[in-house]
């Protein structure tokens, strides 16, 4: 399709640098080596419905919103709104980071503001599911003094973010 | 309505279901290279960074010891519940909170394993702002929430 990128595999250096690692290090200790491989194979199982999700997740925000949609709600004049869904996003969104990478690279094709990504993986810090284990050992006044000030601090990195990229244009 | 305009004046059509899936599959596709490098280095460091190292980091000063909790936890990879096992476990051997919080929270904000991966997707300037503002305020924050927390005791 005209105007759409050709396809190309991306971070074949970084695959080929990992796998040269391994090679090493499975000639130096070949039981770390296999431990890691399986680590890697058990993140790998774990971490596929969370892909299926992002990739779901990514054609039905494509299908449902249009790129003048996705200015209006996550642009540069969503407003107020634009920083409340990136901090419900973070809070909610679930996975590790780098999982949500292909949607945030789609969403910001689109028009994402920066801000707002800054926003979404500071708020990743509030992990919903694992908030009663915290309570179990921190308490209940650290979990939500700490949840309060992650909240506050990724809408100031937020903010911080699109002056310091404002000041460089 | 089948399409809207684009900027440029030209009628966009609306990409069916199929396609949008077909679209988003195809870029999470190329990106499994990235992502397999990523996962690779998680698995590397969870066997060579190990918790009981991490533990062995911290020196009993506050200011240092905050410092070295962002710094180890942006270096360790895996669950965040190991954490807050191993935070639990520093508070015991009297490690200061300022230094535990900053461990908890940098261990899911910052990600150095991840740095190649979020520089190829979203670019080395925005990684670089990110990463440097999440560092500082990791740090920050932590502070704020002991002095907080000791205020309220």
């Amino acid at each position: 399709m005209k105007g759409e990128k050709p396809f190309a595999f991306r971070g074949k250096f970084l695959i080929l640098l990992v796998f040269a690692a391994y090679i090493a290090l499975f000639l130096f200790n070949s039981h770390t080596a296999l431990l890691a491989l399986q680590n890697s194979a058990r993140i790998v199982l774990k971490i596929l419905p969370i892909f299926a999700f992002v990739i779901v997740l990514t054609a039905l925000l494509n299908y449902v919103l249009q790129p003048k949609q996705i200015i209006k709600h996550l642009g540069k004049k969503s407003g107020a709104k634009g920083w409340l869904v990136a901090l419900l996003a973070g809070v909610i969104s679930h996975g590790p980071m780098y999982a949500w990478y292909p949607m945030i690279e789609d969403l910001r094709s689109h028009g994402l503001r920066d801000g707002l990504i800054v926003v979404f993986f500071y708020a990743r810090a509030i992990k919903l599911p694992l908030l009663p284990l915290m309570i179990d050992y921190f308490g209940v006044s650290f979990t939500l003094i700490l949840s309060f000030y992650i909240l506050i601090g990724s809408l100031i990195q937020g903010w911080i973010l699109e002056e310091v990229e404002q000041r460089s244009r | 309505m089948n399409g809207q305009k684009s900027e440029n004046g030209k009628q966009q059509k609306k990409p069916s279901l199929q396609q949008a899936l077909k679209k988003s599959s195809l870029a999470f596709w190329a990106m499994t290279p990235l992502l397999l490098g990523v996962i690779g280095l998680v698995g590397l460091f969870q066997v060579l960074v190990t918790p009981k190292i991490l533990a062995s980091l911290f020196r009993g000063t506050a200011i240092v010891d905050t410092l070295i909790g962002t710094l180890a936890g942006g270096t360790a990879a895996g669950n965040p519940v190991v954490s807050y096992l191993l935070g639990g476990e520093l508070l015991g051997q009297g490690i200061s909170l300022y230094a535990v919080s900053a461990f908890i929270l940098s261990w899911v904000t910052l990600g150095f394993i991840h740095l190649p991966a979020e520089a190829e997707v979203l670019g080395f300037a925005f990684t670089l702002y990110r990463n440097i503002l999440a560092f500082v305020f990791t740090m920050i924050i932590a502070v704020l929430t002991s002095l907080t927390m000791q205020a309220l005791v």
